[in-house]
């Protein structure tokens, strides 16, 4: 249950005049259940691909449990998200022509040579847990409340301490939303992990512990 | 990982059947010009290794060659009875037989020779060989069988020839299988073609030479032409003198008046010789203002040299194929990368490191070029053997169709580029950063 500190960080791109993310503190603590707010630009996506090592930091620190992020190189990036993230996307990102259990299995296989002794049971308590019976079903063919749902199972495998989500409920009607919002605050609360979690989705946001509002790259809000 | 990749190409299978099949062709063309060429030059010299030195009168070698060895119709020169006669009783031959040619039982050649060619081409097969002048042996791939009787044709059916109607030969023997023209070849006593064509032994006089060289010949020579191996127009006949008798069908064989030393000439005389220094001295010895001599795989081999040219010019432009179709497929592949640019950051932000990413982009390509290497490889073998059969059904040269162990080098450097080119769309999604592509 890792908890994350913010520090001096800054994003420029070339030719604006001002930084298009500045985060002067920022303190997560462990287990916290956080939403992400702010008009689009305002710099989500930005915060949410730094603070999950999927961009470096080039200015500033981020450091989850001792480690900063920013200092890694970009293959430890990957091993290190690899082993603590769990990452839940807008678009699912789902493999297509695999099967629901592979899908979910797949970051276990791509990382290492063997899966680990009892990933697959794992999996399958995961797809049974988030809702999905049919493990064997090819993903193409699943409605897209279900494919969210396998994301999500996919976002736990590896049992990791920080679970992000980026516009997880977007591209779902409200029936599916609601699931799915449901879904990510149960097993957060289950496995034990840090919930980030970036949307506009009011009736999500409203269920978290904290919101920090985004406005230009700014913090400009934190509340809860 | 192996199911991403099954999975991948499963998705877009038909266009992964496209690159396989425009590899698998590109391939092809280069295997097959490599694998024909081959088996040419093996099949010729399989054929030409039975006839160990060819004595003719001075002429082509190239020509004399390809008469004597493929069967080849042409006007030939004749050297004289005595030449045959030298030979037979030369220390240093182990048989020598004469080989008269012009006529033809459909399109199969009829050679008039004597029992040493039958015995050096391998014997028979079934039946009998020839003991009266009306007795025939037939190759092993002629449509003829022991009891049929035929008439002789002067040239070719198909080129206006004129049936010698007052000779009749009956087949009493088959040839065993030599993978050389001979199969296609109907073998009668030298004697008996002597006599259709009005060359008896005894005959002098020019009028009766002149009939003889045009008879023996294929086509009429001249006289004084057809020393220097010129000849008139290669048409058969119409001004041909039926100075003729008739074969008496019944008249017995006589061994020795094939190789008097007043015999009527052949075009051509098949010598093998009893040591490879015996061939060379005799090859000496017959290289006269008058005669030729020649190794058979001699000439070939000077064949070669000329068709060595023609395979390197089929090389680079099937090189040239394969270097297009590679530069066209690295342009799918990349492309192909840049459609799934998302895809290759989805696997890196959910934990592939960026050597499994590589590794799945790359056994991607790998297996669709290997899969068109590896089709291309037995497509051109399929083609080398169909062009093959072809080839043999028309001219009777059997034309093995092989790998060498040497064909292994270039397919493994193939295949090593293959591996290379592979790498390059790999490399580029391994240089990808993540964020960027979910983005995109």
């Amino acid at each position: 249950m890792p908890a994350l500190t913010v520090d001096a960080l800054e994003v420029r791109f070339p030719g604006l005049d001002t930084p298009a993310l500045a985060i002067p503190r920022l303190d997560i603590e462990a287990g916290a259940r956080i939403g992400l707010t702010g008009p689009s630009g305002s710099g989500k996506t930005t915060l949410i691909n730094l603070i999950t090592g999927l961009e470096r930091a080039r200015a500033g620190r981020l450091i989850w449990d001792g480690t900063d992020i920013a200092r890694l190189s970009e293959g430890r990036r990957d091993r290190w998200r690899a082993a603590n993230v769990g990452l839940v996307m807008q678009d699912f990102h789902l493999f297509d022509g695999l099967s629901a259990r592979d899908n979910v299995l797949l970051p276990l296989r791509l990382s290492r040579l063997a899966l680990p002794a009892g990933a697959g049971e794992e999996a399958d308590r995961l797809l049974a847990r988030v809702g999905i019976e049919r493990r064997d079903q090819k993903v193409e063919t699943l409605s897209r409340g279900q494919k969210q749902r396998v994301a999500v199972a996919r976002a736990l495998i590896a049992r990791p301490g920080i679970l992000v989500a980026d516009e997880p409920t977007a591209s779902l009607d409200a029936e599916a939303g609601a699931v799915v919002a449901a879904l990510l605050l149960a097993l957060a609360a289950e496995a034990g992990a840090t919930l980030i979690v970036a949307s506009h989705d009011p009736r999500l946001i409203e269920r978290l512990d904290r919101v920090i509002r985004l406005e230009a790259g700014r913090i400009t809000a934190s509340e809860g | 990982m192996f199911r991403l990749v099954a999975a991948d190409l499963r998705r877009n299978a038909l266009g992964a059947l496209a690159i396989v099949l425009i590899v698998a062709f590109a391939t092809a063309l280069g295997v097959a010009v490599t694998l024909q060429e081959r088996a040419l030059r093996l099949g010729s010299a399989r054929a030409a290794a039975a006839f160990p030195v060819i004595v003719g009168a001075a002429g082509s070698e190239t020509q004399l060659m390809l008469s004597a060895v493929f069967l080849q119709p042409a006007p030939l020169g004749l050297v004289p009875g005595k030449v045959l006669a030298s030979l037979a009783t030369d220390p240093r031959v182990a048989w020598a037989a004469p080989v008269g040619f012009g006529d033809f039982v459909e399109d199969y050649p009829i050679v008039g020779t004597t029992q040493a060619l039958i015995d050096g081409l391998g014997g028979l097969r079934e039946g009998k060989s020839f003991a009266r002048l009306g007795e025939a042996v037939v190759g092993a791939g002629v449509a003829l069988r022991p009891g049929d009787r035929f008439h002789p044709l002067h040239g070719q059916a198909s080129s206006g020839g004129h049936m010698h109607g007052e000779t009749t030969y009956e087949v009493v023997g088959r040839l065993a299988p030599t993978g050389t023209p001979w199969d296609r070849a109907v073998l009668v006593p030298i004697e008996a073609v002597w006599r259709t064509h009005g060359m008896e032994a005894h005959a002098d006089g020019d009028e009766h030479n002149h009939d003889a060289a045009e008879a023996a010949g294929g086509a009429q020579a001249e006289d004084g032409k057809a020393e220097n191996g010129k000849a008139e127009d290669g048409k058969a006949g119409d001004a041909h003198d039926h100075a003729g008798s008739a074969v008496d069908p019944e008249a017995a064989l006589d061994a020795a008046r094939a190789t008097a030393a007043d015999a009527p000439g052949v075009p051509a005389i098949v010598v093998k010789p009893r040591s490879i220094a015996d061939a060379y001295k005799l090859r000496q010895d017959w290289r006269t203002d008058t005669t030729l001599a020649l190794f058979p795989a001699e000439v070939l081999t000077r064949l070669y040299a000329t068709l060595g040219d023609a395979r390197r010019v089929l090389s680079a432009v099937a090189l040239g194929a394969q270097a297009l179709v590679a530069a066209a497929i690295l342009l799918v592949i990349l492309l192909h990368v840049g459609q799934r640019r998302r895809q290759i950051g989805a696997l890196r932000a959910f934990g592939a490191p960026r050597l499994a990413v590589f590794a799945v982009v790359w056994m991607e390509g790998f297996a669709l070029l290997g899969l068109g290497l590896a089709t291309g490889v037995g497509l051109g073998y399929a083609a080398a053997r169909a062009i093959a059969a072809r080839l043999e059904a028309q001219s009777g040269v059997a034309l093995p169709v092989l790998f060498a162990p040497d064909d292994l080098t270039p397919l493994m450097v193939l295949a090593g580029a293959t591996a290379v080119l592979a790498m390059v769309p790999a490399l580029l999604a391994y240089r990808q950063s993540p964020a960027a592509a979910l983005r995109g």
